[in-house]
C-alpha cells in the first residue's frame, strides 16, 4: 500500500515539475533548462550522499557487473525531453496523456513479461479500463472545447 | 503521423523507468541516482555542443525554477523504489494517475499563473473508470 501511494505521489510532483520546467525552457530554452536541473539534481545527489554518509563504492568489480544498458537511463531522460519538445507542440493537448500513457501502458506489460515471465491479464483488463478512462475524459475536454 | 510519435515518448518512459530501477537493484539508490545524472548530464551537454548554443546564461532566473532539478531527484528515487516493488506497468498505471489527479487541481484553482479552467463534474465518471483499472491492475 505504501508503493501504492509513493507512485500516485510520483505522478503528481511529475506534474509540477513538468510546469517548473516549461517555465524555465521558455526564459532560456529547453535544452539549457535540461542542463541547470541536472547540475541541481547531481549537486542535491551529492548533498544528500554527504548527508546520509553513503560511500560512494564503485569499485570496478562491483561496477562491471551491472549491465550497460542499465546505465543509459539518464541518456534516456534527455531523449525524452528532446522528443517531447519536438512532438508535443504538434498535437492536441488533450491527447497528450491519452497517446503517451498507450506508450507506457503496452511497453510496460512487456517489461514485466521479461521481468516475471508471464503476461497477467488483470493488468491487460486493467490497463485497458485506464485508457477507456481517459479516452471518455479527454471527450468531455473535446465537447466542451467545441460548444 | 505525430499522434504516433507521442506514444513513442511513453515508450521511452517506460524504459528509462526500468534502466533506472535496474540500475537502483546493482547498485543503491544513491549511488543509481548519481549515476543516472552524471550519464544525463553528458548527454545534455553533448545535445548543446551539437545545436552549438552557448552555456552563457544571461537573464536573471527567479530561484524556485532551479527546483525543477531538485524535484527530479526526489522523482527518480521514487520511481526507482516503485519499479522495484509493483513493477513497471503498475508504477506507470499509478504515476498517470496522479497526474491527472494534480493536474485537475492545478488547472481548476489556476494555480502556478496557469490559466483557470474549472473542473467539469462529467469526468468523475473517467476518473472512476480510471480508478477501476488501477484496482484491477493491483488485484490480479
Amino acid at each position: 500500500m505504501l508503493y501504492i501511494i509513493l507512485a500516485v505521489l510520483c505522478g503528481c510532483i511529475t506534474i509540477i515539475s513538468m510546469i517548473i520546467n516549461s517555465h524555465l525552457a521558455i526564459r532560456i530554452g529547453v535544452f539549457k533548462g535540461t542542463l541547470i536541473n541536472y547540475i541541481v539534481g547531481l549537486t542535491t545527489t551529492l548533498l544528500l550522499m554527504i548527508i546520509v554518509k553513503s560511500s560512494v563504492n564503485l569499485s570496478y568489480s562491483s561496477f562491471s557487473k551491472i549491465p550497460v544498458w542499465a546505465l543509459l537511463g539518464g541518456m534516456i531522460g534527455v531523449a525524452v525531453v528532446a522528443s517531447s519538445n519536438v512532438i508535443l507542440p504538434k498535437i492536441p493537448t488533450i491527447y497528450t496523456t491519452l497517446l503517451i500513457f498507450i506508450g507506457q501502458l503496452f511497453t510496460g506489460i512487456i517489461i514485466d513479461y521479461f521481468m516475471v515471465g508471464f503476461i497477467s491479464k488483470g493488468k491487460i483488463i486493467g490497463g485497458l479500463l485506464i485508457l477507456l478512462g481517459l479516452l471518455y475524459n479527454s471527450n468531455v475536454e473535446k465537447k466542451e472545447l467545441i460548444l | 503521423m505525430y499522434k504516433i510519435s507521442a506514444v513513442f515518448i511513453g515508450i521511452l518512459i517506460a524504459i528509462m523507468v526500468t534502466f533506472n530501477g535496474v540500475l537502483a537493484n546493482y547498485t543503491d539508490q544513491y549511488q543509481s541516482i548519481l549515476i543516472i545524472h552524471i550519464v544525463g548530464l553528458i548527454a545534455v551537454i553533448f545535445i548543446l555542443v551539437l545545436k552549438k548554443e552557448k552555456f552563457i546564461i544571461t537573464k536573471n532566473i527567479p530561484i524556485y525554477l532551479f527546483t525543477g532539478g531538485l524535484i527530479g531527484v526526489l522523482m527518480v528515487f521514487l520511481n526507482n523504489l516503485c519499479f522495484n516493488f509493483l513493477g513497471a506497468s503498475l508504477t506507470l498505471s499509478l504515476g498517470i494517475f496522479g497526474q491527472l489527479i494534480l493536474a485537475c487541481f492545478i488547472d481548476h484553482y489556476g494555480l502556478f499563473g496557469l490559466s483557470i479552467y474549472k473542473f467539469k463534474k462529467k469526468k468523475i465518471v473517467g476518473f472512476l473508470i480510471i480508478l477501476s483499472g488501477l484496482v484491477t491492475m493491483i488485484i490480479y
